[in-house]
């Protein structure tokens, strides 16, 4: 886990992309936003909080219901 | 009564608003000074009778000029159905008091006992507001509430942001709190108190709380023209009331594994099998690892994400998502999507309490505490109308499969069901459009 996480933090540090802001046609495109589907992603994070263990991860640890 | 008048009015609403999307002006240039409103309506059907929920939610966002955004998202949810109680299936029929402690519900022999008296609607709210702090930062603060028969939540949240290395880089970080308060159907159960006669409250205390607080680091890193990667790290304490009000555990034969059998005080009705109450740590610290890449293939898009999941209760867990979108003519796109996640027994999960043991200081047999997996199979698809709107429709099938420890099984209970498959539908239909 610290392995991954030191890495990551060794490809922010060297800024091991340089893609330039008129580069950016397919990042900028909306299915390429981490946050394409927001609805989705919080009905998913509602069903499985409700049914398994584990919540969040993509964002807060979601919750503020009974049915766990 | 007022709360099924509330959800009929929530619904009409939501679906005036997927109605009245028809009527929408023209497409204009410019995205700031606008409404975009995301709806969706949610079916969610396990099978042999078990929970159903039907769900609208709406959420509509602003924009403003300067990057400026207010976010306002509604959910009005329905539940109804049977849910697993925790105890075990016997060879003959088993009665239980139900959690108001006014009626009782059986059990035929050989089945899994689940509670059918289960039933809420749920109302939650939620706003957030974005905006740029100086040229680097962004920041976000949300405030969310939400209320169901026997339980209300309150959470407020902050995210700060900063991009790096002309914006191919954003560290985050944020905070959120939340206080939820619980109010049990016939108030909450004392921890492994034995399931008394109807009419019995000794065992029963009035409302409980818990305390969520949740930290958050995360890194949005660009990895080509084509390729971004996301990671977070969170963690997240819960303090407070962390039972399930409503699960027991069996009470068994520590040979033959049969539940011990009870007879309710003369003229009242009553559980005919000893069961008691769970118990549940009072805290809860979980670490969360998650990973996220988009790679776009020219139009198709590749989403894979993976979460690694511990706490303290000694579940670990294991999460995979895969989801592919695939551009039909210039307006539709398919895209299939397949998730596995698998998870470890709480340390405190049991199947049963032997009679004549002493207690555990913590035990629940409530199924998602328990070793098991499952496996989520769907297809989406979408398409954008001439006005600039978007609907789309997703089908998933969903099943748990897991597993009684063996070395907690008892007799019997060996050739007994011990832990029933679950297995779920999930259907839901969203609109997106603009004013």
């Amino acid at each position: 886990m610290k392995a991954i996480w030191l890495a990551a933090a060794a490809l922010a540090l060297t800024g091991c992309a340089n893609v330039e802001p008129w580069q950016r046609d397919v990042l900028a495109r909306p299915e390429m936003s981490p946050d394409a589907a927001p609805l989705d992603g919080a009905i998913d994070d509602h069903i499985y909080f409700s049914k398994e263990a584990s919540s969040g991860g993509r964002g807060f640890g979601g919750g503020g219901c009974g049915c766990n | 009564m007022s709360d099924k008048e509330n959800l009929n009015a929530a619904l009409a609403a939501a679906t005036c608003a997927l109605l009245g999307a028809t009527n929408t002006a023209p497409v204009q240039a410019s995205e700031a000074d606008r409404w975009s409103f995301d709806t969706a309506l949610l079916y969610y059907g396990e099978s042999d009778d078990r929970v159903k929920d039907t769900s609208a939610a709406i959420s509509a966002t602003r924009d403003f000029s300067d990057e400026r955004k207010l976010g306002l998202t509604l959910t009005a949810d329905t539940l109804t159905g049977a849910s697993a109680s925790g105890a075990i299936a016997q060879d003959g029929p088993q009665t239980f008091t139900s959690p108001s402690g006014r009626a009782v519900y059986s059990t035929a022999a050989g089945e899994v006992p689940l509670d059918d008296t289960f039933k809420d609607t749920r109302f939650a709210l939620n706003a957030s507001w974005t905006q740029p702090l100086a040229r680097l930062y962004t920041v976000s603060a949300g405030l969310g509430f939400s209320t169901e028969y026997d339980y209300t939540h309150i959470g407020a949240n902050l995210l700060l942001a900063r991009d790096f290395n002309k914006r191919n880089t954003t560290l985050s970080a944020g905070v959120s709190w939340s206080q939820d308060g619980i109010d049990p159907v016939g108030g909450a159960p004392l921890p492994l108190s034995q399931m008394l006669d109807v009419g019995n409250g000794a065992n029963k205390a009035g409302s409980e709380s818990k305390d969520v607080l949740d930290l958050l680091v995360g890194l949005t890193q660009v990895l080509d023209r084509t390729t971004i990667l996301r990671l977070n790290y969170s963690f997240s304490d819960s303090s407070g009331y962390l039972n399930d009000p409503y699960k027991i555990l069996s009470v068994v034969d520590p040979l033959t594994g049969d539940t011990i059998v009870r007879v309710p005080a003369s003229g009242l009705q009553g559980p005919t099998g000893v069961y008691r109450f769970e118990s549940r740590p009072d805290a809860r610290a979980k670490h969360s690892l998650y990973a996220e890449v988009k790679h776009a293939f020219g139009a198709p898009v590749l989403t894979t994400a993976y979460r690694f999941m511990s706490d303290d209760w000694g579940i670990d867990s294991h999460t995979a998502e895969v989801k592919l979108r695939w551009p039909i003519g210039a307006a539709s796109y398919i895209e299939p999507q397949l998730r596995y996640y698998a998870q470890t027994e709480a340390d405190f999960y049991r199947v049963s309490l032997a009679n004549g043991e002493p207690l555990p200081q913590y035990a629940s047999a409530d199924f998602r505490l328990g070793n098991f997996d499952a496996v989520t199979a769907g297809l989406k698809f979408g398409r954008s109308t001439s006005s600039g709107s978007e609907w789309s429709a997703r089908l998933e099938y969903y099943q748990q499969s897991g597993d009684a420890p063996r070395d907690q099984i008892i007799g019997n209970q060996a050739r007994r069901e011990l832990y029933p498959d679950l297995k779920a539908v999930i259907a839901q239909f969203s609109y997106r459009f603009r004013l």
